[in-house]
């Protein structure tokens, strides 16, 4: 060995550090948005445990997709302060999630009477008004808008002190291609910025998303089919072993379709229908939605959990207000702290149509 | 941020992320040798740090040491022995020498995949723990101090692991440079490279006063200590 080689000191450092200045190369494009967003998604998922949130499995489909921060966080920092001082708490970082919207005490309302007569007659009514709604196809490159406003109530759980909490009254827009690969969500409840973020992204495992019962586009809506029986067939198949029991599940797959979609109308009045055929669906002869709108309701109660989800209908022109979640019995376990007349959820549908681009809003008509 | 993190807040995580997710995956990469590998120790890193929020102390520097630790913790659960790591190694540096010949190629780039096996070859000569060393304070250009905080091992222990890797890798260089145009020496089979000679006034020696000090993080740059021995007795006379 020539002396230079013996002699440990500067000829190894250098050695040591040029090999490894080889070895430095970026992640390949977008994987590391792809990685931010899992890690935004199991942080979400997380602390939604954490919360022992009453619903942890409605919650979620309510919601729809929380596909992370896709903003640099600069950007929300940024937005952050500026709305700092606009009632909303900013990031005093005690878990509650959402960033931007003012919490407050767990929303209540009364519990309206439910009886099992009447149902399919007001189910039949709703549908043929639901029939007559015969808005035009979605075309590939165009966008379903839907606006509407929501709250909810949950568990907050600080340090091992647990209460009730909600997210107040908002207002959430989002858009849909026909294919609901691509979207955007402005919802101060999920969203760390003002401006919302996109929805057009893969899902965890990188794949592009397929719809399905639990997160159908409107392609998928508009293949179901429109025969009631089929329908609610195809429903307790393909939910088999979700939910607390399979009438409760159908039941409840039929409101999340109704919510937040604008299926044609010929499948809108065979869903109607087909909640009809489904056991334990009463009506509610009063019910609120989330801005303030009474009316009637089709609802179904949860055994196992003591929630009951009603939909709620204008009481004469029996268009379709809202939905929302009532706690009528008292809750077992994490959720004993949820009283009967607890809101756990509350939304009123605004406004749906076909628009042309994200972020584009129709004319309000009405 | 320390504070938010603590709370667990998301926005904080994912500047957290954004600030080193990059730093993460090339270490991951250097102590996995596979790209993919490197990719799923990084989120792993992140959502263990997430778990591991609470251990956040209120006061304290830069958390990437802290991230550091646990991505060499998770990318050792990545292979049970020292020969998978071999094995992932000679693979990749396989995978980039095995380029088609395009004519349009990059010389420049051509190098790269040239110098990158090298480096892995390097790299999987080494045991285990020398590796973890030299990716955290030559990679990542940790002060011996906040590596052996990252590995929850003695100052000392890491300066001799430092200095045993060095050696081993400029003889391995040596080894390279002696056949400049043929392919890049190959790891023998078990791994060892030849016995570095035992040295008087190696870096081992003198763990104390390599506290602090940073390792070279480019070749281009100054290297720390390069002046030291010279200007050391000096110094030291006048004490």
């Amino acid at each position: 060995m020539s002396a230079n080689t013996s002699r440990p000191g500067p000829g190894e450092w250098e050695e040591a550090a040029r090999l490894l200045s080889r070895t430095a190369r970026d992640l390949p494009p977008g994987r590391h948005e792809h990685h931010r967003e899992r890690l935004m998604a199991h942080i979400e998922q997380a602390q939604r445990t954490q919360e022992i949130s009453p619903r942890p499995e409605k919650a979620r489909r309510f919601r729809l997709v929380r596909p992370a921060i896709a903003l640099p966080a600069l950007a929300a920092a940024v937005a952050a302060a500026v709305i700092v001082g606009t009632a909303l708490t900013g990031g005093d970082g005690n878990g509650d999630g959402p960033r931007r919207l003012a919490t407050g005490p767990a929303l209540t309302t009364r519990i309206g009477a439910a009886s099992p007569n009447g149902v399919g007659r007001l189910l039949d009514q709703v549908s043929l008004v639901a029939a007559k709604d015969d808005h035009p196809v979605l075309k590939a490159g165009q966008y379903v808008y839907i606006e509407s406003k929501a709250a909810d109530t949950f568990v907050k759980n600080v340090d091992g002190r647990v209460s009730l909490a909600s997210h107040a009254l908002h207002r959430r827009q989002v858009w849909y291609s026909p294919d609901g690969t691509k979207g955007w969500l402005i919802d101060p409840a999920v969203n760390d910025s003002p401006e919302g973020e996109t929805l057009s992204l893969p899902d965890e495992q990188g794949n592009t998303p397929v719809a399905g019962l639990n997160h159908p586009s409107y392609d998928y809506l508009a293949k179901l089919p429109t025969d009631p029986g089929a329908l609610l067939a195809k429903i307790y198949d393909e939910t088999r072993g979700q939910g607390n029991s399979p009438d409760q599940e159908a039941f409840t797959t039929i409101g999340d379709l109704l919510g937040e979609s604008y299926p044609p109308a010929a499948l809108t009045k065979a869903l109607f229908k087909a909640a009809a055929r489904i056991p334990g669906v009463v009506t509610v002869n009063d019910a609120v939605d989330a801005v303030g709108r009474h009316g009637v309701a089709v609802a179904r109660l949860d055994e196992t959990s003591g929630e009951r989800e009603e939909w709620i209908f204008d009481r004469t022109t029996h268009v379709f207000l809202g939905q929302r979640s009532v706690q009528v019995k008292r809750g077992r376990g994490a959720e004993e702290l949820v009283k009967p007349g607890t809101v756990l959820f509350t939304s009123a549908v605004l406004q749906r149509a076909i628009v042309d681009d994200v972020k584009q809003v129709p004319a309000r008509t009405s | 941020m320390r504070a938010r993190l603590r709370a667990g807040e998301p926005a904080a995580f994912a500047e957290l992320f954004d600030s080193y997710a990059r730093g993460v995956y090339h270490h991951a990469f250097r102590l996995t040798a596979d790209w993919s590998t490197a990719e799923d120790v990084m989120a792993t890193t992140f959502m263990e740090a997430w778990r591991l929020r609470h251990r956040i102390d209120s006061e304290g520097g830069s958390l990437r040491p802290w991230l550091l630790g646990i991505a060499t913790n998770t990318a050792r659960n990545q292979y049970r022995s020292n020969r998978s790591y071999r094995r992932a190694a000679l693979a990749t540096a396989a995978a980039e020498l095995n380029v088609p010949d395009h004519a349009e190629e990059v010389t420049e780039q051509i190098d790269d995949q040239r110098e990158l096996a090298v480096a892995l070859r390097a790299l999987a000569s080494l045991r285990r723990p020398e590796r973890e060393v030299i990716a955290l304070c030559v990679g990542e250009g940790l002060d011996y101090e906040a590596a052996a905080k990252a590995l929850g091992i003695p100052v000392g222990t890491v300066a001799s692991r430092l200095s045993r890797a060095r050696r081993k890798l400029r003889s391995l260089a040596d080894a390279e440079l002696a056949r400049p145009s043929g392919p890049p020496a190959a790891v023998t089979g078990d791994g060892r490279s030849p016995a570095p000679r035992p040295t008087r006034a190696g870096p081992a020696q003198r763990p104390e006063r390599s506290r602090g000090r940073r390792e070279a993080g480019d070749a281009g740059r100054q290297i720390p200590g390069d002046r030291i021995d010279t200007v050391r007795p000096a110094q030291e006379g006048n004490r």
